[in-house]
């Protein structure tokens, strides 16, 4: 969701903490950048709101900005700026020829600040999520979920809701595979995690377990947590035998069954665990 | 006027390629127009094939040094360009030369040996370098196109360029991937890029001089066919539909048969209420105009990002007893679909993977019409396949002779969380966490009866099953070629799915792979990252 639109009061503010920072060097670009897009926020709401939306996404009577082919092609607010000072009066687009050419940098760049924020998903930020009904999830989890026949609200999931964010919490309810901050330490494989799928191979009447590294018809290599040691067989059509067991397999069975509905509620239920 | 069959007939003699694959050679992206796929050779069969060796590796030169340096770009390579591109172009095996292309490079490499003949790179501006599908050949000039959007045309002999033409912006996230196709005087591609509401289209272009002959816009304007499908002029110009995968031809109805993209913004429908056609649709368009003949669509109003842009397999078989000219596709969205390609009636629709669970119902148009109640939302909905699909771009196979239809398939999970409420949403508008797999598998489906004749499990690592996708090839020698998910490269029993030899290769294969014959024998050829292989009978 887009930054909303400031009222006056704090806009007075917010324009006198740009210019403030705008009269110190900046320590960075990304802090100039910064300033720039809330002046820039400020101008546009102000000059090309009514027509265009506070948002740059079209209004009244203006098209979306942010989907414009002018805009997204401008370069730092050259042709922007061209534009401008002319408009496009037969379509009833004014110039805006008295704008100066530092308003005109601020303009093009919360319009572009605008359009990559909407390019770059990977940095959209998940809303409030915490919809359920934590009773309900309560009488999910010990009845119908079955999760009580592994977990415990007093045990192993004892104040797991300050531990996690809710969304971390709602993914690991569905699948906790491997660790949920796994950016926090050195990068370390999956098999070496708790969760990870086991097999057992056996040849005649020894057997090994381990967490699978890989399994395919050719080839099968196990790790052993304990030891930290690595076995390999080669596998010819069903020999050696191996038996695979998930630990996690009741949250794969269950991938099938949640309803999205359940999902909130254990999740709310399990965000109040704190 | 009477369609030329096949330009390359001065290349290669073919004709009639939906019943004749050529087997001394390779000459456009699925090796002929069907899409199938499948070869005629049978010197590697199923009694043989364990004694498949190794002929020759080629391992991507990325080097300037001896190339052949073009393009707009820097001389520096703009940060974010991925230092080592895998493969994913089928290489086109014309005269005698392989030619093939990762993003801004081209090679050309002798087929017997594996050495480089000559190698083209593109100085680029940046784009997205996800791919490059591979080349497309006319007479004796080479197609290609960049990520920086460029349509460019080399001699094939000496990889010299001959010109260049900007055909998308990339300040507006187009790029480009597609292998263009040649249909008579025709270079068909179409443009990809879903970060931002951008339109999608399919040109060709000439190719003595690259300049535009047509273009089809992927979403109608106002007034045209379509348009009620879509709530405004906003929506369906800025709608997507990127058509990024090369289709397929028939050369007797002289129809274009191309996979359209899903429309945006990508994972939310708020803002283009309405199925948004021609977005996630099987098209025909007649290749000398342009124009549409009829179209299909496989998921009206998607929100999933399930483009159906995977190939259409053209298949001439019998439906109800009575021979039909029909085409297939294996469907991102997880289903399995058979039309009449003469017009586009429904003929089948079947259910790919048990885990799909954002359908309503299945239609009186064979459609499955999606559950409001899969959409992304604030606190998520837990949806399977996740975006990425039950399958995906690389090339599935048809054997005339199984009768089945091969394709790679996963049964991932996502939930997806709604996070830009505005009515007017941009480009994703959605953020995914994936959620693991219930199954990755590679599948033969009867395309008589859309039913799934046999599924080989794909291997397992310690989070669960992996791989899924993968490009097929299946012979005449009773094989399907293609990976395991565990970096293996396969030949499987065609009929059974029972896996008869495999090569160690520690990469999946990352292209379609191919077959051919050259000096009586047979090869076949497959890229896996960074490196080509060739493997013959010892």
């Amino acid at each position: 969701m887009r930054v909303p639109v400031v009222i006056p009061v704090a806009a007075a503010l917010l324009v006198g903490t740009a210019a403030a920072m705008a009269a110190q060097a900046p320590r960075d670009a990304a802090a100039a950048d910064a300033a720039a897009v809330q002046r820039g926020q400020q101008l546009l709401a102000a000059e090309c709101g009514f027509c265009h939306g506070a948002n740059a996404r079209g209004g009244s009577s203006g098209p979306d900005l942010t989907r414009s082919a002018l805009v997204q092609e401008d370069e730092r607010g050259r042709q922007l700026g061209a534009f401008l000072r002319v408009g496009r009066p037969d379509r009833g687009m004014p110039k805006f020829d008295q704008l100066t050419n530092d308003q005109l940098a601020d303009l093009a760049t919360f319009l572009h600040d605008t359009i990559r924020a909407a390019v770059n998903r990977g940095a959209y930020k998940i809303l409030d999520i915490l919809v359920g009904d934590p009773k309900a999830g309560e009488a999910f989890f010990a009845g119908a979920g079955r999760c009580a026949s592994c977990h415990s609200a007093t045990a192993d999931l004892k104040g797991i809701g300050s531990k996690y964010e809710p969304a971390v919490l709602q993914g690991r309810i569905v699948m906790p595979r491997g660790r949920a901050n796994a950016a926090s330490g050195p990068p370390r494989p999956p098999y070496t995690e708790a969760t990870a799928v086991k097999a057992t191979v056996t040849i005649g009447s020894e057997s090994f377990t381990g967490a699978v590294v890989r399994l395919t018809d050719f080839d099968v290599v196990l790790f052993d947590q304990k030891t930290g040691r690595t076995r390999s067989w080669l596998r010819n059509g069903d020999a050696p035998k191996v038996v695979v067991n998930d630990p996690l397999q009741a949250h794969v069975d269950m991938l099938l069954k949640w309803t999205d509905e359940d999902m909130h509620n254990v999740t709310a239920y399990l965000a109040g665990l704190k | 006027m009477k369609k030329i069959p096949c330009v390359l007939g001065v290349l290669c003699g073919c004709v009639g390629l939906i019943a004749q694959t050529p087997t001394d050679s390779w000459p456009t992206y699925h090796g002929d127009y069907s899409g199938r796929r499948f070869s005629a050779l049978k010197q590697i069969t199923t009694a043989n094939v364990k004694s498949l060796t190794l002929a020759w590796a080629y391992r991507l030169n990325l080097s300037r040094g001896n190339a052949i340096v073009g393009g707009e770009g820097p001389d520096v390579t703009p940060a974010g360009v991925p230092a080592t591109p895998a493969i994913k172009s089928t290489p086109l095996l014309v005269n005698g030369v392989l030619y093939f292309s990762a993003p801004d490079h081209v090679w050309a490499i002798d087929p017997r040996t594996g050495r480089e003949i000559w190698h083209y790179v593109w100085k680029t501006r940046g784009g997205d370098h996800i791919g490059n599908r591979g080349v497309g050949i006319y007479n004796n000039w080479l197609y290609f196109l960049t990520p920086d959007n460029y349509f460019v045309s080399l001699d094939l002999a000496t990889g010299r360029e001959r010109w260049h033409h900007e055909i998308a912006s990339m300040k507006r996230e187009y790029f480009s991937t597609n292998a263009p196709m040649v249909i008579g005087r025709h270079v068909i591609f179409g443009v990809g890029g879903d970060a931002l509401d951008i339109p999608g289209y399919l040109e060709s272009r000439d190719p003595e001089n690259g300049e535009q002959v047509w273009r089809w816009n992927t979403t109608p304007r106002p007034g045209q066919p379509g348009a009620d499908t879509w709530p405004d002029e906003y929506a369906m110009s800025s709608g997507g539909g990127m058509p990024w995968i090369p289709g397929t031809y028939d050369p007797d109805l002289n129809l274009y048969y191309l996979g359209t993209g899903n429309p945006n913004p990508v994972l939310t429908g708020q803002s283009r209420e309405g199925d948004n056609l021609w977005t996630c649709s099987i098209v025909a368009l007649n290749p000398d105009t342009g124009r549409m003949v009829w179209a299909y669509q496989v998921t009206p109003h998607d929100t999933h990002d399930w483009d159906a842009a995977q190939t259409p397999v053209l298949i001439d078989g019998t439906f109800d007893g009575r021979p039909r000219k029909l085409l297939a596709q294996a469907s991102r969205n997880g289903y399995f679909i058979v039309l009449d390609r003469t017009n586009g009636d429904h003929i089948l629709t079947t259910k790919m993977i048990e885990s799909a669970n954002w359908t309503q119902s299945i239609n009186a148009k064979g459609q499955p019409i999606r559950n409001p109640g899969k959409d992304a939302i604030v606190p998520g909905t837990l949806v399977s396949p996740n975006t990425s699909g039950a399958t995906n771009w690389p090339p599935p196979s048809f054997s005339p002779d199984t009768g089945l239809f091969y394709v790679g398939t996963s049964q991932t999970y996502s939930i997806l969380y709604l996070t830009d409420t505005d009515k007017r949403p941009q480009g994703w508008a959605a953020a995914e966490r994936n959620m693991g797999n219930a199954g990755s598998a590679l599948m033969a489906i009867d395309y008589q009866t859309g039913k799934v004749r046999w599924s080989r499990p794909l291997a397992m690592t310690a989070t669960g099953s992996t791989g899924g996708a993968m490009g097929l090839l299946s012979t005449a020698g009773g094989l399907v070629f293609g990976n395991d998910g565990g970096g293996n490269f396969v030949a499987y029993d065609a009929l059974t799915g029972r896996p008869l030899w495999h090569a160690g290769l520690n990469v999946n294969t990352s292209n379609g792979p191919e077959t051919y014959l050259l000096d009586g024998r047979q090869f076949v050829v497959v890229g896996a990252g960074d490196t080509l292989y060739a493997f013959a009978l010892q």
